[in-house]
C-alpha cells in the first residue's frame, strides 16, 4: 500500500497518479438495500410495485414532463427499488407528489403495474418520512380538510378557514378589517354559519377510519 | 404397417411427414389452406435470420420431400372434423369441400402451428388508425420480390419509400394487458434481420429501434446484432414504444430513452411493430377435437416439457413445433424429426 500512495517526484513532477484526487467521483457510495422497497409494498396502492421491469411505457407516455422536467415514474420505481434514498430525495421529492393521476401509465403498463397508485404510494412514503418540510398552502388545506373530514364528517367553513390560517401562520391575517368584512358579508348572507351541526354518532366511524388509515 | 395422421402442413408437419415416409409409415398429411409450408409460404418470408439465407432454400426442399413421396398422401383445403378411438386405433373423419371420408390412424401429430398476433388491441401504437403503422409479417411480404410490391418497402398510405423508420418490439409479448406475458423467441432476431434488409436496400435510410432487451440467443443472433450496430448503424434505443401520434400528417413516436431518464418524441415516416405468436385457431380447433391439454395462453401443453416434450396429455397423440409456443425455423424442423421418432418407437411396441 505504502508504495502506491508515496509520491514519486523527479525534478519537480509528480509522476505517480495522484491527479485523479483532483476529480469528483462518478462512483455512488450509497449503502444499497431493499427495505424501502419493502415499505413502499405495504403502503396502500403500494403492492404492484414489485411487478415493475423498467420498461419505460409509463414514462414515455407520461402527461407530465411536457411541463415538469424530470418528472419520471420508472425512475422513481427505480430509486425507491434499489435504495436509493438519497437521489430520491435529494433530486425527487419536490417530483413525486407531482402526479395528476391520468392514469395513462397504468392503462398502458405492459406488466400489470397500478402505476399511478404506486407514485402516490412512494410520496406517501417519502411523506412519512417528513422529507417535504414546509407545507405550500395547497397541501396544508389538504391536511386540515381530511383531518376535519375523519374527525367530524362534514366541513364547516368557519373552522376550516381558521385551522388553515392558523396552520399556516397567519392568523393575523384573518383578523385584518377586510378578512373580517367578508366574513360578515357571508354570515349575513347565508353562505356560511357559525355553528355547522354535528353528525349523530360519528366518534365510531370516525374511530374505525382512524384505525383504517393507521 | 400403421398410417399416422399429421395435421398441419407447416414447416413442422412437413419435416415430420417425411421423416414419417422415410422410415416406411404411411402418411396422411391434412392442411387447412391450399399450399403448405404454414406461415413462412403465408407471409412470403424472403430472407431468413440470421444467415438472411433465402426462405425457399430451406422451404422448398421440405416442401418438394413430401410432395415427392408416395407414401404420404396430402389433403390440402381440408380439416379433421371428428377423431375417435384410443391408441394405437383412431378414427379420424377428414372433411373438405370435395366431402368426408374416414381413416383409421396408429397415432396422430399436432403441427398447426401459431397465429401472428394482431396489434389492433394495441389502440396506443394506431395500427389499423394510421396506414403506415405496419407489423412484421407485412413488412416480410414487401420484402420478397414476389410479394404485393415486387420487393420494395412502400408506405402503404402513399406508395413512397419511408426514410426514417422505427421498429417497436415485444408488440403483445411480455404483455400482460393483452393476456401474453410469453417472450415471442422470434421478434428481436427478425427486427434484427429486417433492419439489415432495409439498410441494404436503402442505403439512405435511417432505422431506430425500440426495445427493452434484445433476446439474441440463437445461433448466430449475437454477432447478427452486433453487425447491425457496426455495419449498418442501426440505432437501438433501450424503452418500449409508448405511443404513436399524427402531428400534421406525419407519424411522431413517443418512447423513454431510459438510459438517460427522458422521454423522447421523433417523426418517422413509417413504425413497424414486432408482433408476436400467438396460438391460432387452427391449433385450439384441433385441441378441442382431439381432447388435449392446452396451456394458459392456448397453446399445446406436452405430457412433461422435459421427460416427453412431443407427447400430448393422451396416448397416441403427439405434438410438435410452434404450436407449443413461439418457436424458430432451425427448432421446428428439429422437432418434426423428433416428434417422427417419438410415433416410430410408440408404433413399434
Ligand atoms: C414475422 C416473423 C418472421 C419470422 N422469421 C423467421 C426467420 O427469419 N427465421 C426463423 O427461424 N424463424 C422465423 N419465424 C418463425 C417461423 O415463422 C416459425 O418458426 C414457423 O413458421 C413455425 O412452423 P410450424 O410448422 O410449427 O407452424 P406454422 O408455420 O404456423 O404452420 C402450421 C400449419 O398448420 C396449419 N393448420 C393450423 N391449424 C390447422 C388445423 N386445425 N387443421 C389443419 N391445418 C391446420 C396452418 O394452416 C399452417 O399451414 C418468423 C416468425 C414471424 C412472426
Ligand atoms: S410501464 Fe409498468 S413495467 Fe414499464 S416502467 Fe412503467 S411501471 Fe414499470
Ligand atoms: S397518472 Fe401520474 S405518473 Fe401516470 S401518466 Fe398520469 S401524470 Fe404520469
Ligand atoms: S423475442 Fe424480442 S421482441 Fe419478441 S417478446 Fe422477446 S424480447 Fe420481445
Amino acid at each position: 500500500m505504502a508504495e502506491n500512495t508515496d509520491k514519486m517526484v523527479i525534478d519537480g513532477v509528480e509522476l505517480t497518479g495522484i491527479w485523479k484526487e483532483f476529480l469528483p467521483s462518478r462512483i455512488l457510495y450509497e449503502d444499497v438495500t431493499t427495505e424501502f422497497l419493502d415499505e413502499v409494498k405495504k403502503l396502500p396502492g403500494g403492492s404492484t410495485i414489485v411487478r415493475c421491469y423498467q420498461c419505460g411505457t409509463c414514462s414515455g407516455g407520461c402527461t407530465l414532463p411536457d411541463f415538469v422536467d424530470k418528472f419520471n415514474p420508472r425512475r422513481f420505481i427505480d430509486l425507491v427499488r434499489r435504495g436509493h434514498y438519497d437521489i430520491l430525495v435529494n433530486e425527487n421529492k419536490d417530483l413525486v407528489w407531482k402526479c395528476v393521476s391520468c392514469q395513462r401509465c397504468t392503462h398502458r403498463c405492459p406488466r400489470g403495474v397500478n402505476t399511478q397508485e404506486v407514485v402516490r404510494a412512494i410520496a406517501k412514503f417519502l411523506e412519512d418520512r417528513k422529507v417535504f418540510g414546509k407545507l405550500t398552502n395547497d397541501e396544508a388545506f389538504d391536511e386540515i380538510f381530511m383531518e376535519e373530514v375523519i374527525e367530524d364528517g362534514r366541513i364547516d367553513e368557519v373552522k376550516i378557514v381558521k385551522d388553515f390560517y392558523s396552520k399556516t401562520g397567519r392568523l393575523k391575517e384573518m383578523m385584518s378589517s377586510d378578512q373580517i368584512a367578508l366574513g360578515f358579508k357571508m354570515l349575513t348572507s347565508g353562505r356560511i354559519k357559525l355553528f355547522g351541526g354535528k353528525i349523530k354518532d360519528w366518534k365510531k366511524v370516525s374511530q374505525r377510519l382512524k384505525e383504517e388509515l393507521q | 404397417m400403421k398410417t399416422v395422421l399429421v395435421i398441419g402442413g407447416g414447416v413442422t408437419g412437413l419435416k415430420a411427414s417425411s421423416e414419417l415416409a422415410e422410415m416406411g409409415y404411411n402418411v396422411t398429411l391434412v392442411e387447412k389452406e391450399d399450399y403448405l409450408g404454414g406461415q413462412v409460404a403465408k407471409h412470403k418470408y424472403y430472407k431468413l435470420a440470421p444467415d438472411l439465407r433465402l426462405a425457399g432454400e430451406v422451404i422448398d426442399p421440405v416442401i418438394k420431400a413430401v410432395e415427392n413421396n408416395s407414401n404420404i398422401k396430402v389433403y390440402k383445403h381440408s380439416h379433421v372434423a371428428a377423431v375417435s378411438g384410443n391408441a394405437p386405433e383412431f378414427k379420424a373423419k377428414i372433411k373438405n369441400s370435395k366431402g368426408e371420408s374416414e381413416e383409421n390412424f396408429g397415432a396422430i401429430v399436432v403441427a398447426t402451428g401459431f397465429e401472428h398476433f394482431d396489434p389492433t388491441v394495441k389502440q396506443e401504437y394506431g395500427y389499423g388508425r394510421f396506414k403506415d403503422v405496419v407489423t412484421n409479417a407485412e413488412v416480410e411480404e414487401m420484402l420478397n420480390p414476389g410479394g404485393p410490391t415486387n420487393g420494395e418497402l412502400k408506405r402503404p398510405s402513399d406508395g413512397e419509400t419511408p426514410k426514417k423508420i422505427a421498429i417497436f418490439q415485444c408488440v403483445g409479448s411480455r404483455d400482460r394487458q393483452v393476456g401474453n406475458p410469453y417472450c415471442c423467441r422470434v421478434g428481436c432476431v427478425v427486427s434484427t434481420k429486417q433492419a439489415i434488409e432495409i439498410k441494404e436496400k436503402y442505403p439512405d435510410s435511417e432505422v431506430y429501434v425500440y426495445y427493452m432487451d434484445m433476446r439474441m440467443f440463437g445461433r448466430g443472433w449475437e454477432e447478427l446484432y452486433g453487425k447491425a450496430m457496426e455495419e449498418y448503424e442501426i440505432i437501438f434505443t433501450r424503452g418500449r414504444g409508448a405511443e404513436v401520434t399524427l402531428k400534421n400528417q406525419q407519424l411522431s413516436l413517443r418512447a423513454e430513452e431510459t438510459i438517460m431518464d427522458r422521454p423522447i418524441q421523433h417523426s418517422v415516416d413509417m413504425i413497424i411493430l414486432a408482433a408476436g405468436m400467438a396460438a391460432g385457431e387452427g391449433t385450439i380447433e384441433a385441441a378441442n377435437v382431439l381432447g388435449i391439454k392446452q396451456n394458459d395462453y392456448g397453446f399445446l401443453e406436452p405430457k412433461d416439457d422435459f421427460v416427453s416434450p412431443n407427447e400430448s396429455s393422451k396416448p397416441g397423440i403427439f405434438i410438435a413445433g410452434a404450436d407449443k409456443g413461439p418457436m424458430d425455423i432451425e427448432n421446428c424442423i428439429v422437432e418434426g424429426a423428433a416428434v417422427a421418432a417419438k410415433v416410430a418407437s410408440s408404433l413399434k411396441n
